[in-house]
C-alpha cells in the first residue's frame, strides 16, 4: 500500500508542459529525493504531491485522497497530515518561535482556535511545543522574534512547526538552497533523522546528486517534465544523473 | 542639426524635455504674473512685517480692543489646538477599523485559492472604485456636504476627515496586505487551513507594523486637516490663524503656526520610535542558563514594556477624546434631522431632475428624475462646457507645476540631506572636512521637516495674502509642503539602496554631488518616478479646493457654487477633480505593478 500514487500526470501551464506523463508509488516511510535542474518541474511536482494544485491530467492519490474527487472536508484532513517545508521555510518573520510553530496545526483548529493558539496558547500545548524544539535544539528561542535567529536556527523552527503538526508526509523544497556545504549534511541527516523515528514519508528536492545518493535509498530524477531515472544510482549512473 | 543627431541628442535627455515641454504649458495656462497686488499697496511692507514677526510671536492679545475678562490668547490657542487634536484622534480611530474592513475586503490575500479569482474579483473592484471616489473627494468637500446635511457639531467635522482617511487607510492596507511574501501563508493551507487562517496566521501578523505606522502618519496628516477645517469656520487652529491673519495680528498667527510644528513634529517623531521598535524588535535581555523549563522562557520572554504603554495610552487618549469636550452629537428632533436631510438631498440633485420643493417625498423625488432625465445631459454639457473643462485644465495645470517644482526642488536638495552623503564618511568612505556637510546635512533634513509639517492649505493661505490672489501662491504652497515630502522618501528610497558604483564614484576622486547625480539618483529613478506621480495625485486633490482662495479653478466654482448652495454643482465639479485623481491612480497603480516586474 502506497501513501503517494503518481499515475499518467500531465500539468501545464499555459502553453508550457511543467510534467509530462510522470508515474511512481511511495510507500509509507520511504525517503525519496527528486532531482533535476531548474525548471525540471521538481517545484510543480511537490505543489501537487501537497494537494495544493489539481493535474492538468492523470490522477494523484495522497493518503487515500485524490484531489479530483475529493469533498472539500476530506481535503482539508488529508492537507493536514501533510507538511510543507518551502524553500524559504514560510516563517512570518515578526512572530514569536512558539507562534510560527503552533500555526502547524492550522488544519485541526477553526478560525477561532486559530487566533487563541497565537495569542494564549494553551498549557499543553506550549509544554508540546517545548518538547519539540528542545528536541530540534532551539528550546532556548522559543519566545523570541523568529527573525532574530540564525538561518538554521529558523529551518530548525520550521522543521518543528511539521513535527508539531504531526505530518505524515513531509514534502521539502530545496532545503539546501541557502545552506552552505558543510552544513548541507547536516541538515539531510536532520530531515532523515526525523524520518526514520517518526516513520513518516520524506520527499526533498534537491540539486546535489552526490547527497542525494548518500542519503536517500531512492532517487527520482526529472528532466523537462520527464521521470528519467527512478531508483538508487549505482556508479555508472551517476554521471548520467549529474547530466540533468 | 539632422534628425538623427536630433535623436541621439534626446537620447535619455527625453523625460527632463518632455517635463520642460509641460511644465512650459503649465506657465501658458496659468500666466506669468506672480505677484498680483491691488494699486498702491506696498506689498513688501506687508511681507516684511509678516516675516518679522516670525521672530517675535505673540504670548498674549495683540487685540488692544478685547475687554478684560476676554479668554487670554494663549488658552484660547491651547483649546483650538485640544479641538484639533480631538478631531483628528476620533476621526483617525474611526476610519482605522473601516479601513481594515474595506482593504480586507480590496485585498486578495485572504481568498482560498487562486481559481476563485473571477468570483472574488466581484468584491473586490466595486470596494476599490468605492474607495477610489471617497478617497479623491477633499475632506473640506465632504465637511461643507456633512455641515449642510447633518448640522454643525463635532461629529460631522469627524465624519468628513474619516471618510476619505479610511478610503486612503484601505487602499494603503489592502496595499501592504497584498505584497507580503505568500509562502507562509501557503504552508497554513497546505496543511489543511482555511484561506482566513492563513490571512490571520500569516499575512496580518506580518502586515500589521507597517499598518500601525502607516496609521499614525494618516493620524499626522488627520491632524494637518482637522486644523484646515478651521477655514470652512469649524473651531480649530485654522480658524484662529485664519482670524488672526486677517486682523494683521501677524505675532498670533505665528505663535499658532509654531505650536502645530511642534505638535506635528511630536507625532512624527512618536510614529519613527514606534516603527523603529515594531520592525527591529526587543532583544532577549535576561538568559537562563542551560537547564530551563517552558515556564522559564515564558517569564523571561523579551517584552516591549514601552510600546505596549504606548498602546494601552493611544487607547486611553482616543476614549478621553470621545467622552470629554464639547458634545459630539447635538441631539435634534427627529422630524427636524429628517427635513434638514431631505433638503440637503434635493440640492445635491443635479438640477434638471431635483424636486421642485426641497422637502420632498420618494414619489416626488421620483416623478422628477422621469421628468427631468432627459435634460440630465444637458445639464452635465454645460457645466463641462461653462466653466468645467477651463477650471479643471487649470487645476490640472496647478497641479502639474507645483509637483514639478517640488521635485526640482527635492532633486537640488536630496544630495544635501542624505545621511550616506552628508557626513564625514561618505557612502563609508574617508573624506576630508566633512564637518560642514553634516551641518548643513541637518538644516535641509530640518527644512524638510518643517516645509511638510505645515498644510498645503495653510501655506497657500498665508501666501495670498502676501503676493495677491494669482495661482502662483497656491502653486508655490503646495509646492513647499510636497518638497518636505519628496525629500524625505527620496532620501530613503536612496539611503536604503546599495551604494554600488557611487563608492567607485568617489573612489576615483569625485564628489558627494556627482556621486549621486552619476550614480544614487539614477539606480533609484524608477521608486522617485513612483513617488512623484503618487504626490501629483495628492497634490490634484489639494489644487481642487485650494481655487477656494481666489484662482479661477474647480475649488473656485466650489467656492462660488457654496456661497449659493448649489450642491449639485460643487458635486460635479468635485467629481471632476476625483475623475483625474482615479486616472492618476490607474497610472500609478500600472507603473508599480510594472517596477515589482
Amino acid at each position: 500500500m502506497s501513501v503517494i500514487s503518481v499515475n499518467d500526470v500531465s500539468h501545464q501551464f499555459g502553453a508550457t508542459r511543467a510534467l509530462s506523463r510522470v508515474a511512481f508509488d511511495i510507500a509509507p516511510g520511504e525517503q525519496v529525493a527528486l532531482i533535476g535542474a531548474s525548471g525540471s518541474g521538481k517545484t510543480t511536482l511537490l505543489r501537487l504531491l501537497g494537494l495544493q494544485q489539481k493535474p492538468s491530467s492523470g490522477q494523484i492519490l495522497v493518503l487515500g485522497c485524490d484531489l479530483q474527487s475529493a469533498k472539500s472536508e476530506e481535503l482539508r484532513s488529508t492537507r493536514a497530515r501533510v507538511g510543507m517545508l518551502p524553500q524559504d521555510l514560510g516563517l512570518v518573520a515578526n512572530l514569536r518561535v512558539i507562534q510560527n510553530v503552533v500555526l502547524g496545526r492550522s488544519g485541526r483548529r477553526n478560525l477561532i482556535t486559530t487566533v487563541r493558539d497565537l495569542l494564549w496558547p494553551r498549557k499543553a500545548d506550549r509544554e508540546e511545543i517545548f518538547q519539540i524544539l528542545a528536541r530540534m535544539g532551539v528550546a532556548a528561542k522559543m519566545y523570541d522574534r523568529t527573525d532574530s535567529l540564525s538561518g538554521g536556527q529558523q529551518q530548525r523552527v520550521a522543521l518543528s512547526r511539521t513535527l508539531y503538526q504531526g505530518a505524515e508526509i513531509l514534502l521539502a523544497d530545496e532545503p539546501l538552497s541557502a545552506v552552505d556545504p558543510a552544513r548541507a549534511r547536516d541538515v539531510l541527516k536532520l530531515l532523515t533523522g526525523l524520518s526514520n523515528e517518526q516513520g513518516s514519508t520524506l520527499v526533498v528536492s534537491l540539486h546535489q546528486v552526490a547527497l542525494a545518493r548518500e542519503f536517500f535509498p531512492r532517487v527520482i530524477g526529472l528532466k523537462a517534465g520527464e521521470v528519467v531515472f527512478d531508483g538508487q544510482p549505482d556508479d555508472a549512473q551517476l554521471s548520467s544523473l549529474y547530466d540533468l | 542639426m539632422k534628425p538623427q543627431a536630433w535623436r541621439m541628442w534626446l537620447g535619455r535627455r527625453w523625460l527632463l524635455v518632455l517635463t520642460a515641454l509641460i511644465f512650459a504649458w503649465c506657465v501658458g495656462r496659468l500666466g506669468t504674473q506672480v505677484l498680483s497686488h491691488t494699486p498702491g499697496s506696498d506689498p513688501f511692507a506687508a511681507s516684511f512685517r509678516f516675516f518679522g514677526a516670525a521672530f517675535s510671536p505673540a504670548f498674549s492679545d495683540q487685540n488692544p480692543s478685547l475687554p478684560a475678562d476676554a479668554t487670554p490668547f494663549l488658552s484660547r490657542l491651547g483649546s483650538d489646538l485640544l479641538r484639533t487634536l480631538r478631531y483628528a484622534l476620533i476621526a483617525t480611530s474611526m476610519a482605522i477599523p473601516a479601513g481594515l474592513v474595506l482593504g480586507f475586503l480590496a485585498s486578495e490575500q485572504w481568498w482560498p485559492t487562486h481559481r476563485s479569482r473571477k468570483l472574488f474579483n466581484l468584491i473586490r473592484w466595486p470596494v476599490r472604485i468605492f474607495l477610489s471616489l471617497i478617497r479623491s473627494i477633499h475632506e473640506l468637500i465632504w465637511a461643507i456636504f456633512f455641515l449642510s446635511a447633518f448640522g454643525d457639531f463635532p461629529l460631522t467635522a469627524c465624519l468628513a476627515l474619516a471618510l476619505p482617511f479610511a478610503g486612503t487607510l484601505a487602499k494603503v492596507f489592502s496595499e501592504i496586505m497584498d505584497e507580503q511574501g505568500r509562502s507562509a501563508r501557503l504552508v497554513i493551507t497546505a496543511s489543511g487551513g482555511s484561506g482566513a487562517q492563513g490571512f490571520l496566521g500569516a499575512i496580518l501578523p506580518a502586515a500589521l507594523p507597517d499598518m500601525i505606522t502607516y496609521s499614525l502618519y494618516r493620524f499626522e496628516c488627520a491632524l494637518r486637516s482637522s486644523a484646515v477645517l478651521g477655514f470652512i469656520g469649524i473651531e480649530t487652529v485654522g480658524l484662529s490663524i485664519l482670524r488672526s491673519f486677517e486682523s494683521t495680528y501677524y505675532g498670533e498667527v505665528w505663535t499658532a503656526l509654531y505650536i502645530l510644528i511642534i505638535t506635528i513634529l511630536l507625532i512624527e517623531g512618536s510614529g519613527f520610535f514606534i516603527r523603529k521598535r515594531l520592525t527591529q524588535g526587543k532583544p532577549r535581555r535576561k538568559e537562563v542558563g542551560d537547564d530551563f523549563t517552558e515556564e522559564d522562557l515564558r517569564k523571561t520572554a523579551p517584552r516591549d514594556y514601552l510600546l505596549r504603554f504606548a498602546g494601552v495610552a493611544w487607547v486611553v487618549v482616543i476614549v478621553s477624546a470621545y467622552q470629554f469636550g464639547e458634545r459630539l452629537i447635538q441631539p435634534m428632533p427627529g422630524a427636524q434631522q429628517a427635513e434638514r436631510l431631505s433638503r440637503f438631498l434635493t440640492k445635491i440633485t443635479p438640477d434638471p431632475i431635483a424636486p421642485e420643493k426641497s422637502v420632498s417625498s420618494w414619489a416626488e423625488r421620483e416623478a422628477a428624475w422621469q421628468d427631468g432625465a432627459g435634460e440630465l445631459g444637458t445639464w452635465v454639457a454645460d457645466l463641462w462646457e461653462k466653466p468645467g473643462a477651463e477650471a479643471l485644465a487649470n487645476t490640472v495645470a496647478m497641479s502639474v507645476a507645483a509637483i514639478i517644482l517640488a521635485g526640482a526642488l527635492a532633486m537640488i536638495l536630496a544630495p544635501w540631506a542624505l545621511r550616506t552623503l552628508a557626513t564625514r564618511t561618505p557612502l563609508g568612505m574617508v573624506s576630508a572636512g566633512g564637518g560642514v556637510h553634516t551641518a548643513v546635512g541637518f538644516l535641509v533634513r530640518g527644512l524638510f521637516v518643517v516645509t511638510r509639517a505645515v498644510p498645503e492649505y495653510l501655506y497657500a493661505f498665508l501666501l495670498v495674502g502676501l503676493m495677491g490672489p494669482s495661482a502662483w501662491p497656491l502653486v508655490f504652497a503646495l509646492a513647499l509642503h510636497n518638497v518636505g515630502i519628496l525629500g524625505r522618501l527620496w532620501g530613503e528610497v536612496v539611503e536604503n539602496q546599495p551604494p554600488g558604483n557611487a563608492r567607485a564614484v568617489i573612489q576615483v576622486g569625485g564628489g558627494r554631488l556627482q556621486a549621486f547625480y552619476s550614480s544614487l539618483a539614477p539606480t533609484a529613478l524608477n521608486r522617485f518616478l513612483l513617488f512623484f506621480f503618487y504626490r501629483w495625485e495628492s497634490c490634484m486633490r489639494e489644487a481642487t479646493v485650494l481655487g477656494m482662495l481666489g484662482f479661477s479653478s474647480l475649488g473656485y466654482y466650489i467656492s462660488i457654487q457654496k456661497s449659493f448652495r448649489n450642491y449639485d454643482d460643487i458635486l460635479f465639479f468635485s467629481l471632476l477633480g476625483a475623475s483625474m485623481i482615479v486616472v492618476g491612480d490607474l497610472v500609478s497603480d500600472a507603473l508599480r505593478s510594472k517596477l515589482r516586474g
